[in-house]
């Protein structure tokens, strides 16, 4: 079977780990491609994805039913759009308990959608221990360990094993000292013409961004290639 | 040929989710491809046909042509298994009338398998019923059923009650069935189709229809579960001895 789309969930079940960054960067990412972005905005509080691409995100709520239809439904649509989420810590094991019971991920892949979740990863034992309980709860969920290197290196490597060929780690490299500030400000978009266009951004900081947002990217597109080829290795194994 | 199994679902109280339950055995029974006839005692108009009608016939259990109806074709019919939903506060008068007829005695040599699925209500008045309802039941399958699909209040019994009735009748076995979502299970009512074909996102003539799918994920939890304590009690292997219960999963 070959996925036509994809669901990207950011997760992690520990808050300010990055996971909203990465979630605007995918998003940005998919549309740079030329491809039709939905985002969800799972989360409560300041500076959510919500805020930063308003023209992309739409907020999700898992606390009753209606809010998970709205929701787990949406992402399932066959409407052609690549989906994204951003999923707060406090709503991470909301979300698994109900994906896992509904079986999300099953339906998705019977609709020709590739369900992936980036984990944010940490040397923290609620995050450990997460990451493991997720092989069994969601197994059929392409599981990518991110690390973000804003945070340190990866000392804590080993404790992220990895389920089947798909996934080595997924870097988010570290942004130059200083230049948090020109992207912390919502509303704000990583697509080019709007880099271009903002002028409150000098030159040399225009510069480091575009460096950094194109390492960013080749992450993302050999991330695609490689669950791509999981795919098509599963496809020949099952033949 | 099997020997014929008839099973009862009933309860002397309205409203504690009979229906259900025979809308659950239905498909337990269908999955695992036992012939299966219901017969929807609410007459004129059955819920149970409403949502199985190429299997259901609504009958007045009271009314002799209607208990010939159900009765004299045991022996003749293609369906293994027979499922009365038994109208609320008849149950015990209909077990009276099976043993008029010589119904239980014919179970009592073997001739027919029959369980009884004795809806328990939340209130204590139920327990009594279980009483009235031992005397008859002798050597029966009996099933204690705690429905909860709809549970707004707990089940306020004291647990000693409920042990000393529970003792009254030998071989009961308790089953629980889970609470379900109030939105999942209001939009399998107004679908009209059976739990299988709701999860299956089917309407009633087998076409494609618009189900929520959390709703449908939710149905197929929870008929899963409720499936899996059918498993527990050893339902199948009640109805067909001696064959190895297939593996199977919900839709």
């Amino acid at each position: 079977m070959s996925f036509r789309h994809s669901v990207t969930i950011v997760a992690s079940p520990r808050p300010r780990v990055g996971k909203t960054l990465v979630a605007r960067l995918l998003t940005d990412f998919h549309a740079h491609e030329g491809r039709k972005v939905v985002a969800f905005d799972v989360n409560s509080g300041e500076g959510t994805l919500a805020q930063f691409l308003p023209e992309y995100t739409k907020v999700a709520d898992l606390s009753d039913i209606g809010g998970q239809m709205a929701f787990f439904d949406r992402l399932v649509a066959d409407d052609g759009a690549t989906k994204i989420v951003d999923l707060g810590a406090e709503t991470f094991e909301q979300f698994v308990t109900v994906a896992s019971r509904i079986g999300f991920a099953e339906e998705a892949r019977k609709r020709g959608i590739a369900p992936a979740m980036l984990f944010a990863i940490g040397p923290d034992r609620t995050s450990v221990e997460a990451y493991r309980g997720l092989h069994s709860r969601l197994p059929h969920v392409a599981l990518l360990p991110l690390l973000n290197e804003m945070l340190g290196h990866a000392q804590h490597r080993d404790k992220y094993p990895i389920r089947g060929a798909e996934a080595p780690l997924v870097h988010i490299p570290a942004l130059a000292l200083g230049l948090r500030r020109y992207i912390d400000k919502p509303p704000f978009s990583f697509s080019q013409t709007r880099l271009a266009a903002a002028t409150d951004i000098p030159l040399d900081v225009h510069l480091e961004l575009q460096r950094w947002l194109r390492k960013i990217y080749l992450e993302f597109r050999e991330m695609e290639l490689r669950l791509m080829l999981a795919d098509l290795q599963a496809s020949i194994r099952l033949r | 040929m099997t020997k014929p199994t008839v099973i009862l679902v009933g309860a002397d109280k309205g409203g504690v989710g009979k229906t259900t339950i025979a809308r659950t055995l239905i498909d337990y029974f269908n999955a695992q491809q036992t012939p299966i006839r219901a017969f929807d005692t609410e007459s004129p108009r059955g819920t149970l046909k409403r949502f199985h009608p190429d299997v259901t016939e609504v009958v007045d259990v009271t009314a002799v042509p209607d208990q010939m109806k159900i009765f004299d074709t045991l022996g003749t019919t293609q369906a293994a298994v027979t499922v009365i939903d038994i109208r609320a506060g008849l149950l015990s008068p209909t077990l009276q009338a099976l043993s008029d007829i010589g119904f239980l005695d014919a179970a009592k040599k073997d001739q027919i398998t029959f369980a009884v699925f004795h809806i328990l209500g939340p209130s204590i008045a139920s327990l009594q019923e279980i009483a009235e309802t031992a005397k008859f039941v002798g050597d029966a399958s009996y099933f204690l059923v705690k429905n909860h699909i709809n549970d707004t209040s707990f089940f306020e019994w004291d647990p000693a009650t409920y042990d000393s009735y529970f003792k009254q009748i030998q071989n009961a076995e308790e089953i629980t069935v889970p609470k379900l979502n109030e939105m999942a299970c209001e939009q399998v009512e107004i679908s009209s189709v059976p739990y299988v074909t709701f999860v299956a996102n089917k309407d009633a003539k087998g076409d494609p229809a618009n189900n929520s799918f959390v709703l449908r994920g939710y149905v197929r939890h929870w008929l899963g579960n409720v499936w899996a304590e059918y498993d527990r009690v050893k339902l199948a292997e009640l109805v067909t001895p001696k064959v190895e219960s297939a593996v199977r999963q919900v839709g």
